[in-house]
């Protein structure tokens, strides 16, 4: 059993079961569950277990930006409790136990995130949401349905992954007035929108998002027309990454950014797919996390508070 | 909640709030001074076994206050100011006793030990119980210390900031702040201020200051609000006064300030504002109609000139703006200079996330 664990596979699989986890989450419930097979008996091998589970991931699955996160993550926490502390027994003992623990602690920052965010949205509000986002879809849906506030989305088609008709499907059925519009309709209607919501797959160091891709031009343009752009998300999805510009991600991460460039420069379609770009931190009025709203510039310092202590 | 506002606090606390709501407090620094007070009057008079009653009573009492003068900020800052303080009392006694070492925040999510029901655990003798009731009392004390020489603290810094034969600019003359910072700076150095008028509101307190400064040999001049954008390209700098500042680095001033700023923006003129910690709130201001007072609008037309009047659909007077904090360089605070994207840091020392809402 030890030796047929697939580090990939169960990460895989935590996704497939439940449709609410999001990577760096699974991520760290896949390595938790590897401790809970393997055993390790001492702390180096814990370590070295940890590591090069973390490598296995991350260069098997595309898009690993947050799974790279929840897994930096908790390497530091494995790290800092075995130095620091010495009790690494102990810390073993607890994240092997304590498993569902993090999972039910990363679905309630979701919605601290949510209850957050819940006083930005007023009566009488116009929403431009980009693309499917759990926290802004929880965000919105607990505005609705919570605290009874009539407002109005319009969502983006969110090409190439046509993930802003799922979202507005979902939104529907909580009973709030959508609109799907087409990504290049949005310098049409910003002028009608009161707020930006989008969510992230990461947050950079220096407040920047790495987002499905769009989100930067909305940025932009949001800038332009003085609207505020919010971003809506969870902690954990914080990176240690300082991307320059929007296409400026590091190289494993941007090749699998062109992913599907190949097959599709060899069909008629011409069409190259991007899926990630960076919008950086000057497009971004305030990141709604679950330790408060904060500015972008709040993010490298609590980066810091993790990494250099 | 229980009703934790007994007979005996609210007789204590009525006349404050009914001052409150007639608006016969003004001015920040009076309405934190006067909230402090009557806090500590509170904290004496109080019953509690458990200082999280107290806590409890507070954000009550907190409620009361900030809804007797909903547009003040201030009053809500003080309070939370408070609060702040009585749980780090709570917290240094709890450290002592179990010594867990602090978790940052982002490690939240992976931390195994549950703190979250110590409140009940909370049980204190009376002896610790009337040592924490004076703790927090001299807490407040310095707490009135601080907000009554608040201008010492940012006066120290004019002398850095002005240099000789500059042109200042202030569009808030109903800044004690700002009067006591220039007038410190004069002592070394010499420059011009102008003024403006601050049409309708604050023409003669407009006055008063111009006259003021000119009492302390400043060079000063009172310009009309229209001419702002036309002395801008002579002005070296911009200095505001500001009536609360939020965390995201915005700040509420006196109407006509936005327009300055966004003059101040287009000649690339350096706007510093100048606030005391009291003035920082932890809040986020999420609709601007909120936060603005509306005034008298007979001052902006005035009411015996009946013929326009009659032809006048509506005439409102804005007596605050908010300024956005792109168009803001610098806070100058009692406790040092920040960039407003660092304002949060500023707010997170000094206030506890769990006050954020009173109620």
């Amino acid at each position: 059993m030890s030796q047929a664990f697939d580090i990939k596979e169960t990460y895989l699989k935590f996704l497939e079961e439940d449709k609410d986890l999001t990577m760096p989450i699974a991520a760290i419930e896949s390595l938790v569950i590897m401790l809970r097979v393997k055993q390790p008996s001492t702390s180096s091998e814990l370590i070295n277990l940890v590591k090069s589970n973390i490598d296995t991931l991350k260069t098997s699955i595309p898009n690993a930006i947050s799974l790279s996160a929840g897994c930096d993550l908790f390497m530091r926490f494995v790290l800092r409790n075995t130095n620091l502390y010495s009790d690494w027994e102990s810390c073993k003992k607890n994240l092997v136990e304590n498993g569902e623990l993090f999972v039910r602690r990363a679905k309630e920052s979701r919605n601290k995130s949510a209850e957050y965010g819940l006083p930005f949205i007023r009566d009488d509000d116009t929403i431009l949401v980009h693309s499917f986002s759990r926290v802004v879809y929880t965000l919105l849906k607990r505005a609705r349905t919570e605290k009874m506030v009539r407002f109005r989305v319009i969502v983006t088609e969110s090409r190439p992954t046509g993930l802003g008709y799922f979202m507005a499907k979902k939104l529907r059925e909580a009973d709030i007035p959508v609109e799907v519009i087409v990504d290049n309709a949005v310098g049409y209607v910003i002028h009608n929108v009161d707020k930006i919501l989008v969510g992230a797959e990461g947050v950079a160091e220096s407040g920047g998002i790495i987002n499905h891709i769009g989100s930067y031009q909305i940025g932009c343009l949001a800038k332009v027309n003085n609207k505020p752009f919010y971003v809506v998300t969870e902690s954990h999805k914080f990176v240690r990454l300082f991307p320059l510009a929007p296409n400026d991600l590091p190289g494993s991460i941007n090749r699998l950014i062109k992913e599907g460039t190949e097959e599709e420069k060899d069909s008629e379609s011409m069409l190259s797919t991007h899926k990630l770009d960076f919008t950086s931190h000057e497009y971004i009025t305030a990141l709604i996390t679950d330790l408060g709203v904060l500015t972008p510039s709040a993010v490298s310092e609590e980066l810091i508070k993790v990494w250099y202590d | 909640m229980p009703n934790t506002v007994t007979g005996e606090i609210r007789s204590i606390i009525d006349p404050v709030v009914s001052s409150l709501k007639r608006h016969q407090i003004e001015g920040d620094k009076d309405i934190a001074l006067a909230i402090s007070h009557l806090l500590m009057k509170v904290i004496s008079a109080a019953r509690w076994t458990n200082p999280y009653d107290l806590i409890d009573l507070i954000r009550e009492v907190g409620t009361i206050l900030s809804s007797a003068y909903p547009r003040k900020i201030i009053t809500g800052n003080v309070v939370r100011r408070v609060l702040a303080l009585i749980r780090d009392e709570i917290e240094t006694e709890h450290n002592e006793n179990a010594n867990t070492p602090m978790m940052s925040s982002m490690f939240s999510l992976l931390s195994t030990s549950n703190n979250e029901n110590h409140k009940e655990l909370h049980k204190q003798s009376k002896k610790q119980m009337s040592d924490l009731r004076s703790i927090i009392i001299q807490g407040i004390r310095d707490l009135v210390d601080e907000i009554s020489n608040v201008n010492d603290g940012i006066e120290t810094m004019s002398v850095d900031l002005i240099h000789d034969n500059e042109i200042l600019l202030t569009p808030t003359p109903t800044s004690d702040t700002v009067l006591q910072f220039l007038i410190k700076a004069r002592a070394k150095r010499k420059f011009t201020v102008l003024v403006t008028e601050s049409f309708p509101n604050y023409i003669k307190e407009a006055q008063n200051f111009a006259k003021k400064l000119a009492e302390h040999k400043i060079e000063t001049i009172l310009v009309p609000d229209s001419t702002v954008y036309a002395v801008m390209s002579r002005v070296g700098k911009v200095i505001i006064g500001s009536s609360a500042v939020f965390a995201n680095g915005g700040c509420m001033s006196n109407s006509g300030v936005s327009h300055v700023v966004e003059c101040a923006k287009e000649h690339r003129t350096p706007v510093f504002a100048l606030a005391g910690l009291y003035k920082l709130s932890p809040l986020y201001p999420f609709t601007r109609d909120d936060l603005i007072e509306v005034g008298n609008s007979g001052k902006a037309l005035n009411y015996d000139d009946f013929k326009l009047v009659d032809n006048v659909e509506l005439v409102t007077n804005a007596l605050d703006d908010y300024i956005s904090p792109d168009y803001i360089d610098i806070y100058i605070t009692n406790v040092g200079g920040f960039a407003p994207s660092f304002i949060y840091r500023i707010v997170l020392d000094n206030y506890k996330t769990e006050d954020n809402t009173l109620e």
